[in-house]
Parts: C-alpha cells; structure tokens; sequence
C-alpha cells in the first residue's frame, strides 16, 4: 500500500515536471520572442533586443528553466506578456471553473455511465444492444456541437436553463449551479457514453467469472451476486476509466469553455495561445496538469482501497 | 473529445485473435452493418473531399449576399452560410485537411508507439520499465491543453500539431501493443524462428507484427476518430486554416453564432462531422468484433422447457433410499447439438460416484445439470433429475436456488478463481453462513473457524483475514470445501477438485473428502478424468464418452474388469501403476480426439477409435449388463455391442508405437485436459 501511493506520487512529480519542461521547450522554440510578443507592432528591433535582454531570454536554458521552477516552487508563474498581470492569480480564479465543471462531467458520467452499462450487461438482449449502440454514437458526437444542441433545445426552445455566461459561487449558488448546467451536460454526454462501454464490459466479465458461478452454486440470491459481488469487481476498470476520463473531459473543457464563454483555464488557454504569451500559457499547462495529477492521484487511492490485492501488497 | 481510447485501450483482449479461416467475399468486418457503414462512409467522404474542386457546385469562397442563412433549395443542397457561401461546397471542400491530419496522427502514433513497445518486448523488464514511466507521464498530461502551447509557440501549423498529438497519444498506443507483443513474444514460434537465427527486426516483422493485425486496425480507426474530434475542435476554437478557407470546426463556431436565428446552420456540418466520426469508430468495433459474441446472450429467467427426448419418458423415483436418481438425461444446446444424452445414475447418502472420460465427454455438463447451472444456451432436454424425491428438471429458478447449498453444494476445479478476490474468506464464510443457519455475525465467524478447523486448516484466524490471492491453490481449495460446507449439504459436486494441485496437495484434499464421507454421510460425485482419483475415492464409476455413459458398474468391478474398450483403453493410458505389478514399457493410447457434439457417430461412438470396431458397431445397440449378476444399484452395464466376444475373452487394448501417441490438440477445450494427457507427459 505505501510502496503503491509512493509509486504514484512520484508519477504525479514527475507527470508535473515533464509538463513544466514540455511547455518551457515550446516557449523556446518559437520564432518569436518574449519581448516581440509584449512590445507587438510598435516594436523596434532594438527596443526588442533591449527587452528580452532584460527579461534573460538570452540566459542559458538551464538556468531559466531553473528559475522557472525556483518561481514554481513559491507560486509564482510569472507575469503576462500582453497585460502583465499575475499570472498565478488570474489561473487561481479560473481553476475552479473549470475544475467544478470537470468534477461535476466525471461524476455525472459516472454515475450515468455505470447504470447503463450495468443495465445492458445484466438484461442482455435489445436493450444491451441499444445501450451499446447509443452509447457508441455518443461518444463520437463533437462535444462542441452536441453543445449548441443542448443549448438549442433546452435555453432556446424550452427556456430552463441560460445559454451562456457564468456565474460565481460565491454570488449566487444556484445561478452558479444553473449556469454549469449545460457544459456540464455536454461534456457528461460523451463521458457516459465512455463510462457505459467499460462498466458494461467490465460487468460481463465479472459476471463470467468462477467465482460468480461459485457464488449461484450456493444458492447466493441474484441481486448480491450481481450489486455486490460482481459490482464490485467491476469497479476497478472502471475506476481506472474514470481517471482516465477526467483528463479528457478536462482537456475537453477548453472548447467548451469557449462555447459557453465560461471564464476557466481553458479560455486563458485559448486567449494565451492566440496571443503567442508564453509565460501565461505554461502557466496554463502547468496548472491543468497538477489539477488532473491530482485527481487521478485520489483515484489511485480508492482504487487502492477497493483492490484488496493492492491494499496488502 | 477524449484525447485516450478510454475503454477499449483496457478491455481490448492483449491475446491477439486466433486466425481465422479466410472464407470467400467480404471480410468479417465489412458483414456486420456497423463496419459496412464505417468503411463506405469513410471512403465516400475520402473520395468526395478530395475530388471536391472537380464537382462542387459553386467555389467555396463565393459570396452570394442575396441568399445568406438559405435552407436547402436547388440552389443550394444543404443551404448557405451567413455570408451566402454554398454550405455543400464548402463542408466537402473542408473535409481533406481533417480527414489527412487524422490519418497523419495516427500514423505517427503508431510509429511511435509500436517501436517503442517492440524496443520494450525485446530488450526485457530494464527498458520496459523507462519506456513504461514514459508513457505513464504521457498519458498523464491534458493532451489539448498542450496542444494549445504547441499552437502558441509554432502557430497554426495543423499538420506538425497533429503529429505532436500523435506523439502524445503515441503511449496508449504503447500500453496495448505492449501486451500483445509480449504474449506474442512468448509463443513458441516465435522461439523457433529465434532459433533458426533470424534476426530481431525480421522477428518482428515477419511474426511479432502480423498478429497484432487486428488490434492495430481496432486502434487505429479509434485514434482516427479522436483526430478527427481534435482537429476540429482546434478550428473551432479559432486555430485552423483561415478564413475564407472553410473548416468544420470554424463553420460549427459559425453555426454556434447563428444559432438564434438559424439553427439549421449547424445541422449539415456537424451531421457530416458526426457521421464520419462514428464511421470510424463502427468500424473499429466491427473489426474488434473478431473473435467476439456478436451481442450478450440474455440470460435465460424461463425455466428450461421439459421435452423428453424421444421415445423416452421421466421415470418416476422408484428407490425411496436414493438420495438422488437421475434418469435418462439428455443435455443440449439450445436449437443445437446434444451435449449429453441418456445419462441414468443414482446416489446413496454416504457414497462417492465417480464421472470419468475424456474432456468434451460430457462429464462436467451432467455435473451442472444436477445444479441448474448449465452455461447460457444449454439446457436440459429430457429426462429427469430426481433429488429427494423431487424432479429438479423444470423447476423454478427459486426452488433451485433453494437447494444449491443446502441440498446440493459444489467445489470447482480452479480453487484459485472460484472465491471471490475482492472479498475476504471471512466475508465469503460469514455471508453463507448467516443465510443457511440465521445465526448473528459473531456466532457466523464461529462457524467459519470452527468449519475450518473442520476442513483441516490450522491457523484459521490468520486464513480468514486473508484474502483469495493470498492463499496457496491448496489452501483456497480446503476454503472452497468449507464453504460449501456452510449449508450442511448432502451431496457435494466435486468437478475436478484436485487437476490444478501439486500431487501432494491432491492426495490430501482427497483425503480430507473421504473423512467427510464417512464422518458426516455426505454423498459425493466427483467428475474426473483422472483414474487414479476414481480408483482412490470412489465407490462406484461412470465412465462417459461422448455424452454417454459407456460403462457403469462399482469401481472396483470397473477397474480390475474393464468390459468397455474405451475403460480398457482408458487404464491403459494410465500412468499409474498399481503396487508389485511390472512398469509397462509402453503406455497405450488413444488415437484420435473425442468427436465434437453434432457430429457423434450413429451406433457405438467410440467405433472411430476403437481398436476392435466391425462392422456391427454402426448401428445402434441397447446397453448390456455386465459385471456378473447382483441387485441392480451394484451390477453394471457396458455400451458395447462386442463386449461378449471382446471382454469375455480377456483381449486387452494394446499399446500403439511411440510418437502415434499425442493426440492432436485442435479442438480440445483448453480448461479440461485430456486424460490421455497422461500418456504423453
């Protein structure tokens, strides 16, 4: 068990240290320049040249990139090249955003997803077969546009929820949760789709397990045959998908931000990368990757708290 | 807008398919309606993009301002967009550069991917374990959030962005080539042509690479499917080719904008996006169908319909002492083959039946029928299963379930597999325990110790904290006989309870079975096709062949006297040799395999194999006594029709020239051996 959560944490370190360096690499490996960047047309080559200089964009890269962890370490990710504002604090504004909308798409396609997937494993027949048909085709629908559906049918058409715009917790609770709605919607979709696919091929296997025959030879009724025994060994891949998802959905949560003109990580994303602001983008990735790191890091220990063989190793 | 094939990168089988003989026509994929649609939708939209500048009806960046937001009319098939432009034009005109970045991702990934996992399989655990990390890290990171870093250092270059999200998807490509190369790796063809020196690439090329065919081809169309998503996610987020180039995802941010005024503006673009993604993955579900039920088969809440087969009727019980009696019964595939036909045996308390034969005899199949615990899609199809004086065959479901444990209990062959590994023996004990008996939790536990203590486990407290994969084969076998212990049954199904012991675990697992017998008056049916445990344990035999019972009869009887050719053939193949008698220099065997049900002979069905088969073994024959006279439970009959002239006088089945011994193994159930096994080992 210790050897296990020492193994995962240090793949979380290292998962964040191989993005601080991916994303540091791409800041260097542009054609422009920092001080190009901030100083935009009224940049002379000189005015340029005199600002990288005294950003140290002409320093050896090892010792900028140790600097940038140095900055990392205490917090600090640096100033923004456009509008030069905290970089750190503006992504601390946004990571709940997007990390409540991701949070919130995981668990409702979990729980959707586990349902289908169980109903289509343990009734079989057509309504396997619609189950995995449907949930075939929905995870192939662009996220994207499955959210102007949604925002078609359910603001324009039916009037519940608002098409767009966000509003902060800390305003009003219920506006906020009615306002993640729909993306949360859109992005759930998909990931059910995900989830059902694993649940119910987990569960057919369970289901085809000795033991569950073992469990019918002692006359073990067929509901805790089914939602204890075998739920439970099928809770392990799809624990394991779950992680996996939540990386997705949260990547998948830049174009959805942008739909919904939500104010999150991956709008700073967008508005970074259109912008070519180094700084604020590897800040960007750094962020979503502790984020999803941690995430995945709960994951592991239900995971580890689930799996017996891991529990005692 | 999964950047990983979330399910299938773990459910996909790391066993690669078994070949499968190439019939005539289209290929397997290409029959279900799924991978019919995948295949031509893609290659229609393949060919309709990339011929568009020949056809289109209008060239994509022409304005028509007349005839913005149209419907679809003559005109314009699918409508215009916001600025009159031709929607049918533009979405074919869009569709080259998704379709090839797409195909270039997932070129690169596989190159990636696949190297890398070879490079691992090959150069064993120290590389694999650097690559491993490797790939953890990578599939670890939020791919499109890095994208987004790509596009802001080198810009909208799609096709270098593309390949930098192959690299990233790269390492699930790893994870599941991995798996299939190392269990390829492992086959011993693979070791022969390393013998006979060819070198590693050409290794991998000419053996590693073609099994992993259809597991390649699986992950590829779904890869594409997630390119296709990314790539016009990234247009519709503004990085993609610019305007008045059209790009899907940009026309779908286009249609988001109109959305108030003209929904139909996202209907033909995010339509044909939709169906060229589900193409891809249709088709990779139809090519991942190999091997694979086409759908579950639902399991079956009917009670098997009671049909006696012909000419045969269910016996009424006739022997009050019987604890079970089975008559005339007739096993079988649901609208198929019969498994088992005409099997008649009885059970007394306290004694210990033997079921012996070769694998696909039907052995195990008449042992679950007793249960109801036949596999989906085989049922009972006549006779009768007389348990206390109630017929088992067409029972409810509920009554079953009322007799499994308390009446009838059963250990399986796997103890290793047969508890449950998330679950500890305490729970697995404590459950049953409180349900048979209604005793309260502490009182369970002591019962699950003392029937431990019982099934001769020393340290039972350490045991039942202890979790299934703890344990050692012997250890969850002894569990798994405590456990059916729980409900005080009084027959107890062993089906194959030693085959996957050491010899020394076996000898004393049967031991503690027979002080069962005769401590507590249990009744035991053990399948086996092991001849030593018959002869060890069991008081009576049936030796099955081919979904019959050959030869019936007390073991003893049987065994020095074998009247069927197929029992002498069966003693033998046996390897043991009883006390002060010769080692043979040879040991017999069969030749031939047991014939597949459906295509079982008419008249004797061991005629093809049978060393004295003539011309009267074709045709069908009633059973005849044997064994010398008695009461009827102890005489025994034989099934064979020459038994006078054969067994009378005193042939034996005689042993065939070394290397005509193995049977070939094509068509064996993997998870039974074969008792012939014995002969080769």
């Amino acid at each position: 068990m210790v050897g296990y959560v020492a193994r995962r944490l240090a793949l979380a370190v290292g998962t964040v240290l191989a993005a601080a360096l991916i994303s540091f690499l791409l800041a260097h490996a542009t054609d422009t320049s920092p001080g190009a960047v901030r100083l935009g047309v009224n940049g002379t080559p000189e005015r340029v040249a005199a600002l990288n200089e005294q950003l140290g964009w002409n320093r050896p890269l090892y010792e900028q990139f140790g600097d940038y962890l140095g900055g990392l370490v205490r917090g600090d990710l640096g100033t923004s090249l456009i509008d030069g504002r905290s970089i750190a604090a503006d992504l601390a504004a946004r990571v709940p955003v997007t990390a409540s909308m991701a949070l919130f798409a995981t668990v409702l396609s979990g729980i959707v997803g586990v349902v289908l997937g169980v109903t289509a494993a343990v009734r079989g027949g057509r309504i396997a077969r619609l189950i995995t048909t449907g949930s075939g085709i929905a995870l192939s629908l662009p996220a994207f546009w499955v959210g102007i559906l949604l925002v078609y049918v359910l603001s324009l058409r039916l009037g519940w929820l608002p098409a767009t715009g966000y509003v902060p917790f800390a305003t009003d609770p219920a506006a906020w949760f009615r306002s993640l709605l729909l993306p949360v919607l859109t992005l759930g979709i998909g990931g059910a789709a995900v989830i059902a696919r694993t649940a119910g091929a987990g569960m057919r296997e369970a289901l085809a397990q000795e033991h569950i025959r073992t469990l019918r030879a002692m006359g073990t009724p067929e509901w805790r045959v089914r939602y204890v025994h075998a739920l439970r060994y099928a809770s392990l891949p799809v624990a394991a998908v779950l992680g996996i998802q939540f990386i997705a959905l949260f990547g998948g949560s830049v174009i959805i931000e942008n739909l919904f003109a939500l104010p999150g990580l991956g709008q700073a994303g967008q508005i970074a990368a259109a912008a070519s602001d180094s700084p604020a983008l590897t800040g960007v990735v750094i962020v979503a990757t502790v984020v999803v790191v941690v995430i995945n890091l709960l994951l592991d220990l239900v995971v580890a708290i689930l799996d017996p063989k891991v529990r005692s190793a | 807008m999964s950047l990983l094939p979330p399910d299938e990168s773990d459910a996909v089988v790391t066993e690669p398919a078994p070949p499968v003989h190439q019939r005539r026509g289209l290929p397997y994929f290409l029959r279900r309606p799924g991978g019919l649609f995948g295949a031509s939708w893609l290659l229609f939209m393949l060919v309709a993009s990339l011929s568009a500048p020949l056809w289109r009806p209008y060239n994509p960046a022409q304005q028509d301002t007349a005839n913005r937001l149209a419907l679809p009319s003559g005109d314009h098939w699918l409508g215009t967009d916001p600025l009159g432009r031709d929607l049918l034009s533009r979405i074919f005109t869009a569709g080259t550069e998704p379709l090839v970045a797409s195909a270039l991702t997932v070129l690169v990934a596989f190159t990636l991917g696949l190297a890398m996992a070879l490079l691992a399989a090959e150069h064993g655990p120290r590389v694999e374990r650097v690559t491993s990390r490797l790939a953890d890290v990578a599939m670890s990171l939020p791919g499109v959030i890095i994208l987004l870093a790509v596009i802001g250092a080198i810009g909208v270059r799609i096709f270098v962005v593309m390949s930098i999200l192959g690299a990233l998807i790269s390492a699930s490509v790893y994870r599941v080539m991995l798996g299939v190369a190392k269990s390829v790796r492992q086959r011993l063809y693979v070791d022969a042509a390393r013998v006979n020196g060819l070198g590693s690439l050409r290794v991998n090329l000419v053996h590693v690479l073609p099994s992993m065919g259809t597991i390649i081809a699986v992950q590829a169309a779904q890869l594409y499917a997630i390119g296709l998503l990314i790539v016009s996610g990234l247009a519709f987020l503004g990085f993609g080719p610019s305007e008045p180039q059209p790009s899907w995802g940009f026309m779908i941010q286009d249609a988001s904008r109109y959305v108030f005024t003209s929904p139909w503006l996202m209907v033909p673009t995010g339509l044909v996006l939709a169906l060229t993604v589900v193409a891809a993955n249709e088709l990779a579900d139809a090519i991942a169908s190999r091997g694979s039920v086409a759908s579950p088969v639902r399991r079956r809440k009917r009670p098997p319909v009671r049909t006696p087969a012909p000419g045969t009727t269910g016996a009424a019980a006739t022997d009050p002492t019987s604890l079970l009696e089975v008559r005339d019964l007739h096993v079988g595939v649901e609208d198929g083959p019969a498994l088992v036909t005409g099997a008649s045996f009885d059970l007394q308390p306290g004694r210990v039946l033997g079921l012996v034969g070769e694998s696909g005899c039907g052995k195990t199949m008449t042992a679950r029928a007793l249960l109801g615990l036949l596999p989906d899609g085989v049922s009972v199809s006549g006779g009768s299963i007389h348990w206390q004086g109630r017929d088992l065959v067409g029972c409810q479901e509920r009554e079953l379930t009322a007799v499994r444990g308390r009446g009838i209990a059963l250990i399986s062959q796997e103890p290793m597999v047969a508890l449950d590994p998330m679950f500890s023996v305490a729970y697995q004990l404590v459950q049953p325990i409180r349900r048979f008996r209604g005793v309260g939790k502490a009182e369970a536990r002591r019962i699950a110790a003392e029937l431990l203590r019982q099934v001769g486990i020393v340290d039972g407290a350490r045991v039942l904290k202890s979790y299934p994969h703890q344990l050692s084969g012997g250890m969850a076998q002894r569990v798994c006989i405590a456990l059916a212990l729980t409900g005080q049954p009084e027959l107890l199904i062993a089906d194959e309870p030693t085959t996957a012991l050491d010899v020394t675990v076996q000898a004393e697992i049967l031991g503690l079975l027979r002080t069962l017998v005769t401590d507590t008056g249990l009744a035991i049916i053990i399948v086996s096709h092991d001849l030593g445990v018959v002869a060890d344990i069991c008081d009576d035999v049936r030796v099955m062949y081919a979904g019959q019972i050959v030869e019936s009869g007390t073991t003893a009887a049987v065994l020095d006297d074998p009247a069927h050719p197929y029992t002498m053939a069966l003693l033998g193949a046996n390897p043991h040799v009883p006390e002060g008698e010769p080692v043979p220099a040879r040991l017999a065997s069969i030749p031939g395999t047991v014939p597949p049900p459906g295509s079982w002979p008419t008249g004797c069905r061991f005629a093809t194999r049978c060393q004295f088969v003539q011309e009267a073994c074709t045709t069908p024959f009633p059973a005849v006594p044997a064994h010398g006279v008695g009461t009827a439970e102890r005489s025994g009959t034989v099934l064979c029709v020459r038994v006078d002239e054969i067994h009378d006088e005193g042939v034996r089945w005689g042993a065939e020239p070394v290397g005509a011994e193995v049977a070939p193994a094509e068509g064996r159930p993997a998870d039974d051996p074969a008792p012939n096994a014995g002969a080769a080992r």
